[in-house]
């Protein structure tokens, strides 16, 4: 079989599909059509997320991808991301008048510290293999979730329901002061991980044969580990968990470039653009004027769509 | 390349002890002894690849003890025994994976890095396979890719940890052939091997460890020794020219630890 490549005309399509998932998540809505510059202004912050938090969470998941060897890491199956729900939703539910930027942060630094203990805990199991990581990553999930449960069962039933309303996920920015404390976050991510790419591609190859082709191995991993942080940190501080999409985008998109970072890394940024971009319509759509969380959307399409994709893998090989 | 009084072990334990030995340029050594002998530390350990090490290093006049990986990188490749291979790449992609240490990270492949991809794959004999998925090769056919990736990093020396192992009798020939004929085009090789027969009639160097010592280093016609070969693997062998420029090793009979 002859694998082919994503040319020109692929790239053209996924830029027309955000710039779509743009202009349709902007006349969409309680309000219809937009007619005036009002409404236009209460949409661009929740497209602006969308963005940010799309391609934040698909490249943090192509990272992870990459350093475990193993297509099934994500902040999620790595606890990365509840280490972030962990600190940011305690902060929530003890100190909600907090400004915006000391949630992002305390996600950051939660998802720090659940991605270094992952590889801790699995290099004190006996060496830093995927499964290993997987397994220690599922127990920080579990130890995360069961910690915000417990912080949850203590809090005054009053600020439950903006806890719960945060787990599933919610684009809704009131202005442009979530996105604007989310865009450095991202930035820096990106900033930290697009230029390691080629060295992403030999660390997947292997530690010794990553070493050999002149890879620092130890630094470059911590570096591309603090990327992933920072992305998936950052964003769900911002929104809130949102699953599937670091797991389904470099998914798909690896069926169009292969496994090149240098490649999969831009083409899972504009896919999860457009993902989330058209899962936050459809939020809006479904039920309107009520709205489904985007976290329940990106479930419900994302589990069903990643078994078609399972499938279809399974018969071909 | 020049080894010098190399001592390697991990955490704990020493494995190596006082290795020393050096190959000229373009001259193919094979590396035999049991298994546990320190054949794979010797390489990890020259490459400074997580052991704890003593001694020199020398490659091409350089103290590797002194060069970035980077630049170690651009004198020596390596190919472990294990490596990943569930990444969807193609098998040209896998050759220019080869290309990492003389480019920028980010940086796509130049003509000049396909072009030497080419030439590499050219050499291997995998060209034909160049759009295939490296992960729907066969097991040989994957050794010869990526030989020809450790062929794009331009080494001047080549370190192979048991690079025919779990071949077919004819696979393992191929690529004993070809490594002899990279010795004629200039680049070293050092292989750890337990095919001993068929390296000794395509190297020029033999190194005989056990025990993390070296027992012998020579000609394969001055290693390849009931003597010597019988002390490394510590069971009665007899040795016998096998007519084409090689040798034979045959187990005797009449060993009491057999």
């Amino acid at each position: 079989m002859k694998a082919r490549r994503m040319g020109a005309p692929a790239w053209i399509a996924l830029v027309v599909l955000v710039l779509l998932g743009v202009v349709l998540s902007l006349s969409c809505g309680p309000m219809g059509f937009p007619d005036d510059w009002l409404t236009i202004r209460l949409r661009l912050p929740r497209i602006a997320l969308a963005l940010l938090a799309g391609s934040s969470l698909s490249v943090s998941g192509c990272l992870l991808q990459g350093l475990l060897r193993n297509e099934l890491a994500t902040p999620y199956t790595l606890g990365i991301s509840a280490g972030a729900s962990l600190a940011a939703g305690a902060l929530i539910l003890l100190q909600p008048m907090l400004p915006v930027i000391v949630f992002l942060g305390a996600g950051c630094a939660g998802a720090l510290g659940a991605s270094f203990a992952v590889w801790a805990l699995a290099g004190a199991a006996g060496g830093s293999d995927a499964p290993r990581l997987l397994l220690a990553g599922v127990t920080v999930n579990l130890v995360g979730a069961s910690l915000l449960l417990l912080i949850e069962y203590f809090s005054p039933a009053s600020r439950l329901i903006e806890i719960i309303r945060w787990m599933m996920g919610d684009l809704a920015a009131v202005d442009a002061t979530v996105p604007a404390f989310l865009t450095p976050f991202v930035a820096a991510g990106l900033l930290l991980c697009l230029p390691r790419s080629g060295t992403l591609n030999q660390l997947s190859m292997g530690d010794d044969l990553a070493a050999s082709r002149g890879v620092r191995v130890g630094a470059e991993r911590n570096a591309l580990l603090l990327a992933s942080s920072l992305l998936a940190g950052g964003t769900v501080g911002a929104v809130g968990p949102i699953g599937f999409v670091g797991l389904i985008v470099p998914h798909a998109m690896r069926r169009l470039t292969g496994s090149d970072n240098r490649l999969l890394l831009p083409a899972s940024a504009l896919g999860g653009m457009a993902v989330l971009l058209f899962a936050d319509v459809l939020s809006r759509v479904v039920a309107a004027p009520a709205e489904i969380p985007i976290g329940v959307v990106m479930s419900l399409l994302g589990g069903p769509f990643f078994l078609v994709l399972l499938f279809k893998e399974g018969r071909r090989v | 390349m020049t080894v010098k009084g190399l001592s390697a072990g991990y955490r704990r334990s020493d494995v190596l002890s006082g290795i020393t030995f050096s190959l000229d340029e373009g001259e193919v050594c094979a590396v035999i002894g049991p298994n546990g002998g320190g054949k794979s530390t010797l390489m990890r350990a020259i490459l400074d690849l997580g052991t704890r090490r003593r001694g020199e290093v020398r490659i091409s006049g350089s103290d590797t003890s002194r060069l970035t990986r980077i630049e170690i990188a651009r004198l020596a490749s390596f190919l472990p025994q294990e490596y990943d291979c569930d990444a969807r790449l193609t098998v040209r992609e896998m050759v220019l994976l080869g290309r990492h240490p003389h480019r920028s990270s980010w940086s796509m492949d130049s003509e000049e890095d396909i072009e030497i991809a080419r030439e590499c794959m050219e050499l291997t004999g995998v060209t034909k396979l160049s759009d295939r998925l490296f992960c729907e090769l066969s097991g040989g056919e994957r050794r010869l890719v990526m030989l020809a990736s450790a062929l794009a990093q331009k080494p001047s020396i080549l370190l192979l940890d048991e690079p025919a192992a779990s071949l077919d009798f004819r696979n393992q020939i191929d690529v004993w052939r070809l490594l002899g004929r990279l010795g004629s085009l200039g680049v070293s090789v050092l292989a750890s091997t337990h095919e001993i027969g068929i390296a000794s009639r395509f190297t020029d160097r033999m190194l005989a460890l056990a025990g993390g010592r070296c027992l012998a280093f020579g000609t394969p016609g001055e290693v390849c020794t009931g003597e010597i070969l019988g002390e490394v693997f510590g069971i009665d062998l007899a040795v016998a020219p096998d007519g084409y420029g090689g040798f034979s090793v045959i187990p005797m009979p009449g060993d009491s630890r057999l």
